[in-house]
């Protein structure tokens, strides 16, 4: 089966559900949520067992290229996928107070279908290596997003997080478009096989070039959520339902890094722009690592933590991205960048969904998202509390979670690095990063297990169903083999 | 050099001729009646020009505009494969062209149903 059926049997799945939800007359839509989970189980499945090895590395007509990075990202985003909709059932009940006040139209079908067609779009986000594919994939992404981000229509929060959203995501897609039209004008190419040849043919100028890469790094900067580009992101995770907050902090960021790993590849490679490139990047890393780590310090909202850690994380794993230098590749001991940020954010993968799940069953019976909300948690419910535990430990980089063995690689890199070209100050920033996470990740843990639970609201039961349950304890599994066997995940790359 | 311009002045004259011409036309040989507010007011297509600035709109009508945008754009990608088409059917590529339009068509198409289900085209609903 060639790899590009993946996307299209991806599609079919999602006009399925959207067919069921439309034409029957059953009133539940939770079947349409088992179709789509199983239906990306099965879609995991040929991923992992029919793409003929033949295939890899494989490029079709110079728009779809399939290699192992491709096939690695692609299902990061499935899974993504798939633990959205376990979330987007567990977070259902809370999601009808929202949406309509007679029963009628919930819309809980088509929030069932939607991510399903975001997952398509990151699929070909994974496989892009042309300008334009990169752009109409990431535009199906987005677009995607924008309903799925507003879709709690009673709720202001929500609408707000949509608007929000809207606004700032069309100017970034404004900022890829005159980017990429820039580039075209330069090079001449649109495929980046064609722009690395123009920029080391010794013909074009420095200067539009610089420019048109910035205007690029503006676009994909929002997507991983980089400082200065960040302004969305608390808004818009804090106003959107749980389950989205999830989608948009793993799956977005995971297929923007890959069109973002892509991109500058080229352009750190060419003696032209590379010593440029490398100057805007490690800005970058600097202030992300600084804004999103201490910021985060302040907050009472654990949507806006988890907000404010996803933009520090995203500074942990551009740090490896001016390494990518050719001059210092043949230099590296371990894995490389590309190896390494992968391994990040499939470890980023179960942490972070670790936490939302556990946030989300907590939140969607008692409504409130603040720290305080989880007192006395270790008490009411051990097996959330455990799981909640080890995703953040995870998260903070404690030793035996993947999240510690993510952090090792990327600081391994970053020292070598520095040693390799002087650039300690984003070791510094790094380290700083790294310990205020500590604090302010442990401030979840204090409250779980420290607050002690006093009011009587806060002794409701707390029922956990079957599903949500096996996939709690195969991620609390997956993040903790991963950290003491790293080569679960590094096997694949 | 500015004799390339000669088309732009022509088509200024002949937009002012006609303005000023039809103007005077209608003076000349209309006839002349009582004017009263009414008549005097700025033709709008039938709406009053005066009032709420923000009138409410049927959320319908967003809809169907936006379907009909969907099936223009439609055909709009249908006409360059319409051209193209024969020269994929010489290099032997028919069943490549075939799908690609079938494969556009056919996502369009569960949309519509899906629309139609819905009842977004059903004004009364």
């Amino acid at each position: 089966m060639p790899a590009y059926y993946l996307e299209i049997l991806i599609l079919l799945l999602g006009f399925t559900m959207l067919g069921i939800e439309a034409f029957s007359s059953n009133r539940s839509r939770s079947g349409i949520a088992v179709l789509g989970i199983s239906g990306l189980f099965v879609v995991l499945l040929f991923l992992i067992i029919a793409v003929p090895s033949s295939e890899v590395p494989y490029d079709y007509w110079g728009i779809y290229h399939v290699d192992k990075w491709a096939l690695f990202y692609k299902a990061i985003a499935i899974l993504t996928t798939l633990l959205v909709l376990v979330l987007a059932k567990d977070f259902s009940s809370a999601f009808k107070k929202y949406t309509s006040q007679s029963n009628e139209f919930s819309g809980i079908g088509e929030y069932y279908c939607l991510p399903i067609f975001v997952c398509a779009g990151l699929m070909w986000m994974a496989s892009a290596k042309d300008l334009i594919t990169i752009f109409v994939s990431l535009e199906l992404v987005t677009i995607g997003f924008y309903v799925l981000v507003s879709f709690m229509r009673r709720n202001v929060g929500s609408l707000e997080a949509g608007v929000k959203y809207l606004v700032l995501g069309a100017l970034s897609t404004g900022f890829l478009v005159y980017g990429i039209a820039w580039i075209f004008g330069v090079t001449g190419h649109f495929d980046l096989s064609g722009i690395a040849e123009a920029l080391n043919s010794g013909e074009i100028e420095k200067k539009p070039i610089i420019f048109a890469f910035a205007l690029l790094m503006v676009g994909l900067g929002f997507k991983v959520a980089a400082v200065p580009f960040h302004i969305w992101v608390p808004d818009v995770y804090q106003g959107t339902s749980m389950p989205i907050t999830a989608f948009l902090s793993v799956g977005s960021k995971a297929a923007g890094f890959i069109v973002l790993l892509r991109v500058i590849e080229p352009f750190l490679n060419s003696p032209l722009t590379s010593s440029s490139v490398i100057l805007i990047l490690s800005f970058l890393v600097c202030v992300t690592l600084f804004f999103g780590n201490l910021v985060a310090i302040k907050q009472t909202n654990i949507k806006r933590l988890l907000a404010y850690s996803s933009i520090a994380h995203a500074g942990f794993l551009m740090m490896a991205l001016p390494a990518m230098e050719s001059g210092f590749h043949s230099k590296l001991i371990g894995p490389s960048p590309m190896e390494s940020i992968s391994f990040y954010l499939a470890g980023y993968l179960l942490m972070t969904m670790l936490c939302f799940l556990v946030i989300t069953i907590v939140s969607s019976l008692t409504d409130g998202e603040n720290i305080d909300d989880l007192r006395g948690l270790g008490a009411r419910s051990p097996l959330l509390a455990f799981a909640m535990l080890v995703g953040v430990a995870s998260l903070a980089g404690i030793p035996l979670t993947v999240g510690f063995f993510g952090k090792f690689l990327l600081f391994n890199i970053a020292i070598q690095y520095a040693v390799f070209s002087g650039s300690w100050y984003i070791v510094a920033f790094a380290v700083l990063g790294a310990s205020a996470g500590f604090y302010y990740y442990f401030k979840i843990i204090r409250a779980m297990y420290c607050g002690g639970a006093e009011q009587d609201g806060d002794q409701l039961a707390l029922t956990i169903s079957t599903l949500s349950r096996v996939v709690i304890i195969v991620l609390l599994a997956g993040v903790i083999l991963c950290g003491v066997f790293p080569k679960l995940i590094l096997g694949f790359l | 050099m500015l004799d390339q311009y000669l088309p732009v002045l022509m088509q200024l004259s002949v937009a002012t001729g006609f303005a000023v011409s039809t103007l005077l036309i209608s003076v000349l040989l209309g006839k002349s009646a009582k004017s009263n507010a009414i008549k005097d007011s700025a033709y709008e297509c039938g709406m009053l020009p005066i009032g709420d600035d923000k009138p409410r709109f049927s959320v319908k009508f967003y809809v169907i505009a936006m379907l009909f945008v969907i099936f223009d754009i439609e055909v709009v990608f249908m006409y360059p494969w319409a051209v193209t088409f024969k020269n994929f059917l010489a290099n032997g590529q028919a069943a490549m062209v075939f799908w690609s339009m079938s494969g556009f068509v056919g996502i369009l198409l569960v949309a519509y149903l899906y629309a139609l289900k819905k009842g977004a085209l059903s004004w009364k609903s």
